[in-house]
């Protein structure tokens, strides 16, 4: 540490210089995992923040709300499989909301059909929840007021005549970039299968049904009910048309990102370490050991990494402060404290090649030539 | 046990290609704590050869290297490097400085490389300064320093772990005559009242009545000169 925090005070530019590389890498990391998360959140944070462990599909659907259509009755079957502890139906369809039933002002919505009181309900953050007793109450996404709805308005759901109230407001709930509006399962099976035929003969027709229970097994659901296919909650977040495009895209830049600076971090220690080869061999043929030299290298690429790691968090909770509000970006200190670690021991790891490099350097050296 | 350096009929051969090349040649030479030494001959004689060996800077292929009474010819490298920082003081050619050290720190890294520094340690670094007149360069880098400052720093950093030998290589090549005068005269009193073995290679001629007994190294053979011979 001595010989580490000397010389990067007497060679400040040098250090600052390869410093700011790393402070805008880990910036750059920092920013794109908040922006990788805020996309997530708003394609999926329905099935995020679910309370559900795993979730029921028609057999074929691929793990799709679009691509799944089933009877609503299994829900009691599925109850009696060991370790279902809980089942509820569901059932999603995009639309578009029409305020006051004016042909100009729409929002795109996604209505989800679940049953009132079940633990699919979000708790509302304002007004209340669902009710079976009012069918057209509706419970939906906040951003919705940023486009002017109130409790107790009502819009008309396009190509409708239904009219549906907003009875409560509830946080973080999006599919898709689109607001959820929450609406008992009667109400949406009403709505959703509108057209004769288009449930195809199915009885009480839903999307999926979500299961509570740690324990289950998706094969055992597979083989009680033919047609259908169980899948976690998690896998089914894949699913969502576009979740996994958009979130590959992201880890593919970190994970770029992280090689870089492993490159970065490499190559200037290992160019540096070549050019301070003649000291390293003086302080060898003075009676340094292997291990104080590398310990020097290893705590100096650890010092300056940590600064670098540090100023970068500072700048991105700056950056997040400033950003505009409708902007997908959510930093959670979980992730932020990951990235921090992956990014130390990339550099400390890189820094290994230097160290072997020192361990080589041969103490003769010091004596300026050798002779043969 | 004896004090000092003692080499018994130490060889050194390097294979070049499918030839054998003698580098030292059967070398025997001791030298007694409180004896200044010199070694002089042409380049390429085996000068640097034999310093190394003596500082445990290489292996001899043949022969015992005696230091302090413990023979150092078949140790292993992470010994070797103990026995560099505890018995042995190298002055080497100038410029050999860590650039990014202040002159007192140049004594004290040698102390953080066997441990911690305690503030004797630091007293004793401030008093070897004192000693060689650099009381007032304490605190500069040695970009700042004359050459001759250079060496005296180098003197004092190879006396701070009060070892029993002292080694310079070529302690006077980029130096003008006052000053290289100057560095050995230190380097002479130092190894009398510290009572060090000490032994310079040098092919400065100028310098050797500072020394005890001067041998001559050629075509890797050492002999003793007579003391007529040596000025």
């Amino acid at each position: 540490m001595f010989l580490a925090l000397k010389e990067m005070r007497h060679s400040k530019t040098r250090f600052v210089m390869i410093g700011t590389i790393l402070v805008l890498v880990s910036w750059l990391v920092f920013i794109l995992s908040g922006l990788g998360n805020g996309l997530a959140t708003l394609a999926a944070s329905t099935f995020q923040n679910m309370a559900a462990d795993y979730v029921v599909f028609e057999k074929g659907s691929k793990a799709s709300m679009s691509k799944s259509l089933l009877s609503g009755g299994l829900t009691a079957e599925l109850l009696e499989i060991p370790n279902v502890e809980a089942a509820s139906p569901m059932g999603i369809i995009m639309g578009s909301a029409a305020k006051g039933g004016s042909e100009e002002n729409k929002l795109d919505i996604a209505l989800v059909g679940i049953e009132p009181g079940s633990f699919l309900e979000p708790a509302v953050t304002e007004g209340t929840g669902l009710d079976a007793g009012r069918p057209s109450h509706v419970i939906v996404n906040e951003s919705m007021k940023d486009e002017g709805f109130k409790i107790g308005d009502t819009f008309v759901l396009d190509g409708t005549t239904e009219i549906l109230t907003i009875a409560g407001f509830v946080r973080d709930q999006t599919y898709n970039h689109v607001a959820y509006v929450f609406i008992p399962i009667e109400t949406w099976r009403k709505l959703a299968f509108a057209a004769p035929g288009s449930d195809k003969g199915v009885k009480d027709p839903v999307n999926a049904i979500m299961l509570q229970g740690k324990d289950i097994d998706p094969n055992v659901v597979s083989e009680r009910l033919p047609g259908t296919e169980t899948v976690t909650r998690a896998q089914a977040v894949q699913g969502i048309a576009g979740y996994k495009e958009e979130t590959g895209t992201i880890f593919m830049m970190l994970g770029f990102l992280f090689v870089i600076s492993a490159f970065i971090v490499g190559v200037f220690f290992y160019v540096l370490t070549m050019q301070k080869s003649n000291q390293f061999g003086i302080m060898k043929a003075i009676g340094a050991k292997n291990g104080f030299l590398s310990r020097a290298v290893i705590s100096q690429v650890f010092v300056l990494s940590l600064a670098s790691i540090a100023i970068g968090i500072l700048l991105t909770y700056g950056t997040a402060v400033v950003l505009p509000k409708g902007m997908p970006f959510r930093l959670e200190t979980g992730w932020v404290i990951a990235y921090s670690l992956v990014l130390l021991a990339i550099a400390l790891a890189s820094s290994l090649v230097s160290v072997r490099t020192v361990v080589k350097i041969d103490p003769l050296k010091a004596l300026g030539r050798v002779e043969s | 046990m004896t004090q000092g350096l003692e080499m018994r009929s130490v060889s050194k051969f390097y294979r070049a290609g499918s030839e054998r090349i003698t580098a030292l040649d059967r070398v025997s030479i001791r030298v007694e704590p409180g004896e200044f030494v010199a070694v002089v001959g042409p380049s390429g004689s085996g000068k640097t050869t034999f310093l190394s060996i003596a500082g445990a800077l290489l292996r001899p292929s043949e022969g015992e290297v005696i230091l302090n009474g413990k023979n150092i010819a078949a140790l292993p490298d992470r010994h070797l490097s103990d026995i560099r920082l505890r018995e042995i003081g190298f002055i080497m050619q100038a410029s050999n400085l860590i650039p990014y050290l202040n002159v007192l720190d140049q004594l004290l890294v040698v102390k953080r490389m066997a441990g911690k520094v305690t503030p004797a340690d630091k007293a004793f670094a401030v008093e070897l300064l004192s000693d060689l007149g650099l009381d007032k360069r304490m605190k500069n880098y040695p970009e700042k320093l004359s050459g001759g400052e250079k060496q005296r720093v180098a003197i004092a950093r190879a006396l701070m772990n009060d070892p029993g030998i002292i080694l310079a290589d070529e302690p006077t090549a980029s130096l003008d005559t006052k000053r290289a005068h100057e560095v050995v005269s230190l380097i002479a009193r130092a190894v009398k009242t510290r009572r060090k073995a000490a032994v310079m290679v040098t092919h400065d001629e100028r310098l050797l009545s500072y020394c005890d007994k001067v041998y001559r190294m050629e075509d890797g053979r050492l002999s003793l000169m007579e003391p007529m011979l040596a000025h």
